[in-house]
């Protein structure tokens, strides 16, 4: 095969990838900030994409006005459920044991993703493209879509907003603080619960944002959350937990090698590779946590 | 040589970066009772650390009983012979007071892969445990949780569990640490009498002067990553240095 | 008062006794109640029966969860194995059922041997999620190899021995529910037990008591590997198939809530909260058909309720109104 085929591969690769990047960013600095794993995050942002897809329907399909609609409505909405988990559940366990931690947000999982479920069915939808990204660009030759263009230009954009909002703002200051002196920085005056509550819904608002885009990017279903949240774990699991860094090198690894193991399996001859390669994700994640349990960004703990 | 217990040879030992040692040697006699005093952050906890496994050596050695023992697991050491209360308390604190001693017992037996006797009904293990509550005062309270003891009963606990394990070197970092100065000068009662009874050798790191000096045979001066001074309780108090580096501040 | 102390120590001891040897025997008599019910028993002795299978599983996490404190999202994966090998070997082999039985734990006991080997090296979150990981990757193995595990079709029409009615089959369950109780029991409450109690406790100063602490927690978790292994296999015989669906991650949450329901710091919790766990969703869709699909919805309710305000699970409420503390 063409070096020009593999250059698709890989642009397509990095380009899912930024949209894992998106999403796990918010699981990540959650993780950081709160020390909670959030497992509901994934169906924060299976409801993102789905309230994506009703706006849709309510608005001319494939003009651009409803795609920034969807684009500004959506995530603050999510972030909005965020602050309501946040305010009355998560804030109850930060102190509490991890097993209870996960199982609180597993219990979201249960009963967010059957809401899903009740609300919209269980039946594939779709979202139109914007008629201006709906077609492709050609790049050397190659015809690539324009939708996965300008996903590979918005994930760098959110990461160099990020990496500006943590190290640039006093909120951000206030956030990384946080991370290592939760007590100090009680004990100085600020109001802790307060980052922790803005941090949380940061995060729903990344997962918002992700499911908008992937709404549009490609079918969604009931089990895009579960699908995606396992994903992250490895992201996360890859970059070092609460390294937003790391979750930006974890997602381009993760959505690379999702997109090329297939094809190099398959170039060797592999049955099925299409399928094999679902397992990268959770190899890599047990690699990584066997040989640098801290992630490849992250600092060991002791 | 052959009556050290423990010699510390030529150990560095840094933090990212930062030094906490740089080439110290110092040796413990056979039956010695003696301290390691200096300053906060001195690294006096880092160097106990050091000597049971918590923490490996950058270089240097750590020879106890003509062995080698730096960067040797903590189970291993301590079934070697050396033995370590906390400054922190560090029990079990959801199990009794004889529970801590029973499971401490039958791990200095090796028996942990027992899985047919019931532990309530080792005899042995449960007359050895009390044994040893009594000898620290604690017999009263076998059954009560040992999480809810009060600090220096928990202290005490401490030190028990430590002293079950039948250890040659005994190392107590701070045992009068958050205690009212009463309960301080018991516990001092307590390991002078258990150094006499016994006839172990101890090594205690401490900051309250007034009981450093009342019961130490030998003191070590920790100060500025390196080992200041060493010497009996009147050299350390009249020596310069020490008084310059360390005590000067306090008088 | 010490005096005192123990003699109401024994005697709650034969007041346990008492009431273990009342369920027991309602355990057996169960069936042939439930027999004269006609169609509805027969149902009944099905679920029955697996409420026994699942019981087995949770306690076998609780061994590692409850006792001692690692939180493990994988051990479906064992559970799989166990079920897994019943299936082969009876589908495949012509092996007779009391053999797939009895190699069921140890096949998931050289797995968990495997998978813990690297697990135990990590601790707390990390080591939760390496096991989900380890699990993920079994579960995608059987997944796709279809030539030996038949992939999502699983394995079906696993042989029935003749004399195997399902009352036959309850009992055979119960008898080794029974026998693993009393084996588990035995264990926690030996010398092993107590060391895995103290690593639990306070994994550091386990370390400085001269206890090889992975060396430890490999051993339990085989252990608890092995139980999980002839739940799935039971389960296996139960069903007559095996699928894939027995390594997903979410069976591995099923003991987990079990065990948080019921209660973690006990030997029985997670048996009982399994129970009522399976027994709730029987009754919440039975009550009405809108309702089946909503089960999770409940669960995940239940479970916050159970977070949030009665962490210690039902044993930790009996015991809180009894006013025992828990050990």
């Amino acid at each position: 095969m063409s070096v020009q085929f593999y250059l698709f591969l890989l642009i397509n690769g990095l380009s899912l990838g930024m949209l894992l990047f998106i999403i796990a960013s918010g699981l990540t600095l959650v993780f950081g900030v709160l020390r909670v794993i959030n497992f509901a995050h994934g169906s924060l942002y299976m409801i993102g994409a789905f309230l994506a897809y009703s706006l849709s329907l309510l608005m001319t399909g494939g003009s651009l006005f409803s795609f920034f609609v969807m684009l500004l409505v959506v995530p603050p909405l999510i972030a909005v459920i965020g602050f309501v988990l946040e305010y009355t559940l998560f804030r109850r366990i930060y102190r509490a044991e991890h097993l209870l931690q996960l199982l609180l947000t597993y219990a979201l999982v249960l009963i967010l993703d059957d809401l899903v479920r009740l609300v919209w069915g269980g039946d594939p939808r779709n979202v139109t493209r914007p008629e201006f990204l709906a077609g492709s660009v050609s790049f050397f030759g190659m015809a690539l879509p324009t939708y996965n263009v300008f996903i590979l230009c918005i994930g760098p954009a959110i990461a160099l907003g990020l990496w500006l909002m943590l190290y640039r703002t006093r909120a951000g200051n206030l956030m990384r603080a946080t991370v290592s002196y939760p007590d100090t920085l009680g004990a100085l005056g600020v109001n802790v619960s307060w980052v922790m509550t803005s941090t949380f819904m940061l995060g729903c608002w990344l997962a918002g944002l992700g499911g908008v885009l992937m709404s549009s990017f490609a079918n969604i279903d009931l089990a895009i959350g579960m699908e995606k949240i396992i994903e992250c774990f490895a992201v996360v699991v890859i970059g070092g937990l609460g390294s937003v860094g790391g979750a930006l090198l974890g997602s381009l690894i993760i959505g690379v090698g999702i997109t090329w193991l297939p094809v190099l399996l398959a170039s060797v001859g592999v049955q099925e590779a299409s399928r094999w390669a679902l397992v990268f994700p959770y190899a890599m994640m047990a690699v990584v946590l066997i040989v640098r349990p801290w992630g490849l960004f992250g600092k060991p703990e002791r | 040589m052959a009556d050290h217990v423990l010699q510390i040879e030529k150990l560095s030992k840094s933090f990212e970066g930062s030094q906490v040692f740089n080439n110290i040697s110092f040796a413990v006699d056979q039956g010695e009772l003696s301290s390691i005093i200096g300053p906060n952050g001195a690294g006096k906890t880092t160097l106990f650390n050091l000597m049971t496994g918590y923490h490996v050596p950058d270089s240097g050695r750590v020879v106890f009983m003509g062995k080698d023992i730096a960067g040797r697991q903590p189970y291993d050491i301590v079934r070697l012979g050396i033995a370590r209360a906390f400054q922190r308390t560090n029990i079990f604190p959801r199990m009794s007071v004889l529970e801590n001693l029973v499971s401490t017992v039958i791990t200095k037996n090796r028996g942990n892969l027992n899985v047919v006797t019931p532990s309530a009904k080792l005899k042995s293990a449960h007359e050895r445990s009390y044994e040893i509550l009594e000898s620290v005062g604690l017999a009263d309270v076998a059954h009560r949780q040992s999480g809810t003891l009060a600090h220096g009963n928990q202290k005490r606990l401490d030190i028990a569990v430590a002293l079950a394990l039948e250890p040659q070197l005994l190392l107590l970092d701070e045992p009068t640490a958050g205690m009212s100065p009463e309960e301080r000068w018991q516990t001092v009662e307590l390991v002078q009498q258990l150094w006499e009874n016994l006839k172990i050798t101890m090594l205690f790191i401490e900051h309250d002067m007034d009981i450093v000096f009342k019961i130490s045979q030998k003191v070590r001066v920790l100060c500025y990553r390196t080992l200041l001074a060493e010497g009996t309780p009147e050299e350390i108090s009249s020596n310069e240095q020490v008084i310059e580096a360390y005590l000067g501040e306090e008088v | 008062m010490m005096v005192n102390a123990r003699n109401s120590e024994a005697s709650s001891g034969t007041a346990r006794w008492l009431v273990g040897a009342v369920v027991v025997v309602a355990l057996f008599a169960l069936p042939f109640i439930l027999s004269q019910l006609g169609r509805t028993g027969e149902y009944w002795i099905w679920v029955t029966t697996e409420m026994l299978i699942m019981a087995l599983f949770a306690m076998s996490l609780n061994l590692i969860l409850g006792y001692g404190g690692m939180v493990s999202f994988g051990h479906a994966a064992f559970f799989g194995v166990g079920a897994y090998t019943v299936a082969l070997l009876m589908k495949k082999a012509g092996a007779p059922l009391v053999l797939a039985l009895a190699l069921a734990p140890v096949t998931a006991a050289i797995a968990a041997a495997v998978i813990g080997w690297f697990c135990v090296r990590l601790i707390g979150l990390y080591f939760a999620i390496l096991t989900l990981a380890f699990g993920q990757l079994l579960y995608m193995v059987v997944f796709q190899w279809y030539t030996f595990t038949g992939g999502d079709d699983g394995i079906h029409g696993i042989p029935k021995p003749e004399i195997l009615t399902p009352i036959a089959y309850y009992l055979l369950c119960l008898v080794l529910f029974l026998i693993c109780f009393l084996v588990m029991r035995m264990i926690m409450n030996s010398s092993f037990g107590l060391t895995i109690r103290t690593i639990r406790e306070n994994m550091e100063r386990a370390k400085f008591i001269g206890v090889n602490v992975r060396r430890f927690q490999w051993y339990n978790f085989i252990l608890a590997g092995a139980f999980a292994g002839l739940a799935g296999g039971l389960l296996c015989e139960l069903n007559r198939f095996a699928q894939t669906e027995f390594l997903h991650w979410s069976k591995s949450a099923e003991p987990i809530l079990a065990s948080l329901v019921g209660g973690m710091y006990s030997l029985v919790g997670p048996a009982i909260g399994s129970a009522v766990l399976i027994f709730l969703k029987i009754i919440v869709q039975q009550a009405h058909p809108s309702l089946v699909e909503t089960w999770a919805i409940f669960l995940g309710l239940i479970l916050l309720v159970v977070v949030l305000f009665a962490p210690g699970g039902l044993v930790g409420l009996y015991q809180r109104l009894t006013g025992k503390s828990e050990t």
